[in-house]
């Protein structure tokens, strides 16, 4: 059987575990409130029982049988709420307010007992009244019997004992309403997180839980699962659009090898000779595909990390050094005027690998835009933040305004730049670079227009003063 | 040359195995790293090419267990990986030099063939000779029949590595990553307009040229 969903839940089994507890604790102490009145009663009863037992003996003892016998009518007619028996030695009745010995062994001595005694009330209705007694044989053989109604007494020990049942339901009601309170609070909320987890798996990425601005808790545990949802449709997004962007740069060179290999293939099949060079540019198109790959799959890693791995302090000028060597007989033989103006001593954090690549795809772009008699210079200097900032400056053509934002983004080439080699992801990679070291990348207008010249553009990647 | 090919890719291995006899080696497979441990143990091999990642023992695991071993054989660790802590990983691990899958075969044939020649060069030498350029390690000086070459450093540098590889293909990857010690693919040209500058002072005005061009490879220094 399946139980209703609140029944289930953590918090009602926790109540029911507490009532549980509760309600022993509880019986135990009604138990022995109980005892205590109760009891407390019948002693009071059997005491004045004895009390009156005791002073009929002492007038038997002192004037006999008929002061007995005489003191009893006398003591049955009054207010008195003891009930009297007198009985002979074989236990025949004498004098006394009731009829014979409610006790089974008349001649045992002495005894007490609880029993019944059937009296009617003022309506003439035969009613049974509780009843105590004891019974003694006197000196002289007689027996006599002394006992109590103790309905009064028992009709308080029955109302306490009803109101600790009342007291006992009263707690189990209360506990048990308490609890189901308390689950069903706990439990929407839970439940609400377990709406929006089900709603994430089921492929809803937008669902959040709700944030009530209690500060328990749950609001903490709410704000957490919100926080995380986040990051993951973020990262989420960043893949699907990478992978909308890799399908999309990757389709026009995966038909043309696709083309490529065919016309090889049917050229080979016909007899004639020239697949070889059909297959060299297949090659020349399939690693430009992997470059492609690698690029994305950098820039998805550095993202994913947040941080770059493996950072040391070094100078920046240094790098700068390296790749202003690297690249500065390629800036000759393509006619370039290449620069670098270097300022010593400063320090960064970083991770060498991927800002020296960083400053590579720079210096690729600033070469292969830059057209003939142009001139490129490298800078690194301190800003006065005391941010490190490394700038390139080409004379080529520069990126419009409105589109310098858009030229960091995955995959975008500007027009005038499709027909140059390249993935469309060097920007790109750059920006991942310098965030993966909490620093950013700006691109502005270099020197401006200058003849056929221009106005060129300037980028810097700014890293953050070493802690 | 005897190459022990560890990789649990068959086709991969195959292809590897039929470009590597054609280019005059004798190969062995294994399909992973307790294959290949046995193979190691069992044989000696010149290179062993090893993959990363393999079911029941991966490549790195292999490696440190031969090198605690002290079998000293040159590794090419091949990984479908390729960030950089996974190169410093593999390195650390007893590898000799790291491939990023996929790989152009000739970089591959380049890479295991400058990796041999590597444990020749067991004493410290002063002086490198390829045909008539000699280069003083010392004195930092190159001369090429008998005439001295002006070299920059970098250029010095790059000859070295040439002439230590001569006869044989090197890449333009290898030259940034041995030269440069970058990892990285420049969009431009920039390897090759540094060796033509080379070329030019060590070939300009001798009948024979030594810096050779390899199509679809990179380069090559013949003596």
């Amino acid at each position: 059987m399946r139980l209703p969903r609140l029944f289930r839940t953590t918090p009602f089994r926790l109540t029911l575990l507490f009532l549980a507890l509760f309600a022993a604790a509880a019986s135990a102490f009604l138990a022995y409130i109980y005892l205590a009145t109760a009891g407390e009663a019948t002693r009071r009863t059997d005491q004045n029982i004895t009390r009156e037992m005791r002073s009929l003996v002492a007038a038997y003892d002192r004037a006999g049988v008929d002061a007995v016998n005489q003191s009893l009518i006398e003591r049955a007619a009054s207010e008195r709420p003891f009930l009297y028996l007198l009985m002979k030695p074989d236990g025949t009745r004498i004098s006394g307010s009731i009829a014979e010995s409610p006790l089974e062994d008349v001649r045992g001595a002495p005894s007490r007992a609880s029993f019944s005694v059937t009296d009617y009330d003022a309506q003439g209705r035969l009613v049974k009244h509780p009843a105590r007694g004891f019974q003694e044989r006197l000196s002289g053989g007689e027996i006599l019997f002394v006992g109590a109604d103790v309905s009064e007494d028992q009709a308080y020990v029955v109302k306490i004992v009803r109101a600790l049942w009342g007291a006992g339901a009263l707690v189990i009601v209360l506990g048990l309403a308490g609890g189901l309170l308390v689950s069903r609070n706990v439990s929407r909320s839970m439940g609400a997180l377990n709406d929006v987890v089900a709603a994430v798996r089921n492929g809803e990425f937008g669902a959040r839980a709700t944030v009530r601005g209690t500060r328990d808790e749950f609001d903490e545990l709410s704000e957490g699962v919100n926080e995380m949802l986040d990051r993951l449709e973020r990262s989420m997004a960043g893949h699907r659009h990478a992978g909308d962007a890799i399908a999309h740069d990757l389709r026009s060179p995966l038909t043309r090898l696709r083309a490529r290999l065919e016309t090889a293939y049917l050229d080979v099949e016909a007899g004639k000779g020239n697949a070889e060079e059909a297959l060299g540019q297949a090659l020349d198109d399939t690693d430009g595909v992997l470059k492609t790959f690698g690029a994305v799959l950098s820039i998805a890693r550095l993202q994913a990390a947040g941080q770059a791995p493996d950072q040391v302090l070094f100078d920046p000028a240094d790098l700068a050094a390296d790749l202003a060597e690297l690249y500065e007989p390629t800036c000759e033989d393509k006619g370039l005027e290449f620069d670098a103006e270097l300022t010593r001593d400063l320090q960064v954090r970083g991770n060498r690998e991927f800002l020296a690549q960083a400053l590579a795809n720079l210096l690729d772009n600033a070469v292969k835009y830059t057209p003939a008699g142009g001139a490129i210079m490298l800078r690194v200097r301190r800003r006065s933040s005391g941010e490190v900032e490394y700038s390139i400056t080409d004379t080529g053509p520069g990126v419009p305004d409105e589109d310098r934002a858009r030229v960091v983004e995955r995959f975008v080439r500007l027009e005038n730049s499709r027909s140059e080699p390249g993935s469309g992801l060097g920007l790109s990679l750059v920006a991942a670079v310098a965030e993966a070291h909490g620093g950013r990348l700006e691109l502005s207008e270099g020197p401006g227009k200058v003849g056929e010249m221009g106005p060129g553009l300037r980028v810097a990647l700014i890293l953050p003063r070493p802690a | 040359m005897r190459i022990l090919i560890v990789e649990d890719d068959l086709e991969a291995a195959e292809v590897m195995d039929r470009g590597l006899t054609e280019a005059g080696h004798e190969c062995v497979r294994a399909p992973d790293g307790e294959d290949g441990l046995a193979a190691s143990r069992a044989g000696e091999y010149d290179v062993m090419i090893v993959d990363r990642m393999m079911p029941r023992m991966d490549g790195v695991t292999m490696i440190q267990t031969i090198r605690r071993e002290g079998d000293q054989t040159p590794v090419l660790f091949l990984s479908a990986l390729g960030e950089i802590n996974d190169r410093v990983e593999g390195l650390k691990a007893g590898g000799d030099d790291y491939l990023v899958k996929p790989y152009a075969f000739a970089e591959l044939i380049a890479r295991v063939e400058a990796l041999s020649r590597r444990r020749e060069t067991g004493s410290v030498q002063t002086m490198l000779r390829v045909g008539e350029l000699e280069m003083d390690l010392i004195g930092r000086a190159v001369h090429r029949q008998g005439k001295e070459i002006d070299l920059q450093p970098r250029e010095f540098q790059l000859l070295e590595f040439m002439m230590r590889h001569a006869g044989q293909s090197v890449t333009r990857t290898m030259l940034l990553e041995k030269v440069w010690e970058y990892h990285f693919d420049p969009q431009t040209n920039v390897i090759d307009v540094h060796i033509s500058r080379l070329r030019s002072k060590i070939d300009k005005g001798f009948d024979k040229p030594m810096l050779q061009t390899v199509r679809g490879a990179g380069y090559r220094l013949d003596p």
